[in-house]
């Protein structure tokens, strides 16, 4: 059962991994945004948003996530989703999201992408 | 004429843009291109003076780069079709140009500062000119690369939201699904119209059944939330309400519009489709696992009524057993007993299919037991009617006709528990009726007693025993078969020398009585000579 947003983030090396729980949101989104932002200024420009306890991602939440693959492309950085419900790969496939971030099973195969392309 | 063109072209790509293009492309904002403007001028005239101002629809001048703030009467009038103006004063060493933007505001970029030795020119004053249409460009590029990425936005969304439809009205329709058709719905509902919250209701006869929220925390029904939207339909009795709250947008909520209350309704009714699939699904399996009891029920019941009837020496006997259903209500058979006798019986319970068969089944356990008894044909009766009406409901009971057969001496004990009368064709042609005995079996229980009543076989002796099914057989026109073939004038003038023609010859004529007409009830017959 899906549980009132929430967020965890790590950064492992230099890899901002979030972790978020919940519908994603305006709040939801906002909450990813702000977490992104704080370790984007201090120089992280690779991210892992695992959305395996978010089943559901609005629109809303959708734009700050375009936001966040924004900035890191234009800082040469790159966004990869990990363990994505179906029907959010589906959602996030739809809205043109995978043109500029990428989509892994799961975190640790996210490191190992990312790893290879810096 | 043709000269001063030439001249004017020359004039004009003499003129140094000062602002790098690309760089003003790839500005953020309006502040991001004054920046970029002010920049570049200031490197340009090799001044920090100039600022770069925009006012808006109010009126008010806001400073967008440098530091000073504008003074509005040295700006030039400028209408809105305005494409640019410049005006200098202070004897040539301030400049004031003015733009109006693609968006209606006024952009103005103030240089000062210039020197003595350094007066503005005619190629200064393009120079800024072309700095503030560079930057309206600028502008205008960048709010047009805003506004496409937004239709492409809204036009994905259009098209996830009816992907999400057509996907949603296939996973609510599936049946082994971990989530409910509800919630499912529901999420999608949420996601779909960018509802803050959403909350469906189940409600029978005004009370609650059920309420599922979506986030969790986020019952929409609760105070708080000021857009409102909801959909609902009844099934089977029960009240299913969607209700969503609040449209999300960056910057806040608003109303809900058209397109999500179609949304809403279009999920809405796919669980309704979902639920009704459900129930005919599920009904269909009942009648398919009723329709297997029955299956067995049959099995069981073939195995009560006799796959062969025993040889008696000296009668020949024959029986039949046709349900109108898979399981019937008839029941017949030629008991042995261990004296000796044979008892003979048929019946008839009220009623059709399963019940029917269950007391069927019950006489035949009751009567089974009491045969290994020493009873009197008469005390199984009577013990066999207080039995099947404990064993039955009110509106069920049993007629029956128990013969008890001595096949030495022909003798037979008859009882008639309410069933039709039995008959008894003599070998010279008269018919005798046996009726005597009681109540059906099962119809009350009051003590009341049964009689018997005997005969004695003597060669060329017949008796039939059937069940009103027979009798009452109905043609295309509702009509009888004892009406217009009276079944025991069919008995005394059809004698043949077994009983098997007999019985294969009545079925063929009620057959022919009846035509395509469908059986209406169980036909049973029991028929036994004495041949010697």
């Amino acid at each position: 059962m899906e549980q009132p947003f929430s967020l965890t983030s790590e950064v492992r090396e230099n890899r901002l991994i979030i972790t978020t729980n919940g519908y994603v949101n305006n709040v939801g989104g906002a909450a990813i945004a702000e977490e992104f932002q704080r370790h984007f200024t201090e120089g992280v420009r690779h991210v892992i948003i695992d959305l395996a306890l978010s089943r559901v991602v609005n629109s809303v939440g959708m734009s700050f996530l375009i936001e966040i693959i924004e900035k890191l492309t234009d800082a040469g950085g790159r966004l990869v989703f990990t363990n994505l419900d179906p029907s959010v790969d589906k959602m996030l496939g739809i809205m043109g999201l995978y043109d500029f971030a990428g989509r892994e099973a799961t975190t640790e195969d996210a490191l190992r992408a990312l790893a290879i392309r810096s | 004429m043709q000269d001063s063109v030439i001249v004017h072209h020359v004039t004009f790509t003499g003129i140094e843009d000062p602002v790098d293009l690309r760089a003003l492309g790839q500005a953020t904002g309006l502040a991001d291109i004054a920046i970029r403007v002010r920049t570049a001028l200031a490197q340009h005239f090799r001044i920090t003076a100039v600022d770069v101002h925009v006012r808006g629809a109010d009126g008010a001048w806001e400073l967008l780069a440098g530091s000073a703030p504008v003074d509005p009467a040295s700006v030039p009038p400028v209408g809105p079709d305005s494409s640019g103006t410049v005006r200098f004063w202070a004897e040539g060493m301030q400049a004031i140009a003015v733009q109006c933007l693609h968006d209606g505001r006024i952009l103005a970029i103030r240089v000062d500062g210039q020197s003595e030795s350094r007066r503005f020119d005619a190629q200064d004053l393009l120079t800024v000119r072309m700095a503030l249409m560079s930057a309206d460009a600028a502008w205008a590029a960048l709010q047009h690369r805003r506004h496409e990425k937004e239709l492409v936005f809204e036009l994905n969304r259009r098209l996830l939201q009816l992907n999400s439809l057509i996907d949603t009205g296939i996973e609510v329709a599936t049946l082994d699904q971990a989530v409910s058709p509800c919630h499912l719905a529901l999420e999608r509902a949420v996601a779909l119209t960018n509802a803050s919250r959403g909350t469906v209701i189940v409600r029978r006869d005004g009370g609650e059944i059920s309420r599922d929220a979506f986030p969790p925390d986020g019952d929409a029904t609760s105070a708080g939330g000021t857009y409102r939207l909801h959909s609902e339909f009844v099934f089977q009795g029960e009240t299913y309400t969607f209700e969503i709250v609040d449209k999300e947008t960056r910057t806040g909520v608003q109303a809900f519009d058209g397109t999500d209350r179609l949304l809403l309704d279009a999920l809405s009714r796919q669980v309704e489709a979902s639920l009704e699939n459900r129930f005919l699904l599920k009904q269909s399996l009942e009648k398919q696992r009723m329709e297997q009891d029955i299956a067995v029920a049959a099995s069981i019941q073939q195995r009560i009524l006799p796959s062969t009837l025993p040889e008696i020496a000296g009668y020949s006997l024959a029986g039949i057993n046709i349900p109108s259903k898979s399981v019937g209500g008839d029941y017949y058979d030629c008991i042995p007993l261990r004296d000796g006798r044979y008892l003979l019986v048929i019946a008839d319970v009220s009623g059709k299919g399963i019940p029917a068969a269950l007391l069927v089944s019950s006489l035949h356990a009751y009567l089974s037991a009491y045969l290994e008894s020493a009873f009197s044909l008469v005390d199984i009766a009577v013990r066999l009617n207080t039995a099947i009406h404990r064993a039955s409901t009110d509106d069920k009971f049993i007629t029956a006709f128990f013969g008890l057969l001595d096949p030495a001496s022909g003798s037979v004990e008859c009882v008639n528990a309410g069933h039709n009368t039995i008959y008894c064709r003599r070998a010279d042609g008269e018919v005798v009726d046996l009726c005597k005995g009681g109540i059906p079996l099962g119809m009350l229980d009051l003590g009341l007693p049964y009689e018997s009543e005997q005969i004695t076989l003597v060669p060329g002796d017949r008796l039939l025993l059937y069940t009103d099914g027979i009798p009452e057989a109905q043609n295309g026109v509702q009509e009888l078969y004892d009406t217009h073939h009276p079944l025991r004038d069919y008995f005394a003038s059809h004698i043949p020398a077994t009983a098997g023609p007999f019985i294969d010859a009545l079925m063929e004529h009620v057959r022919s009585f009846v035509g395509d007409a469908p059986q209406a009830d169980d036909i049973t017959a029991l028929y036994l000579m004495r041949r010697a």
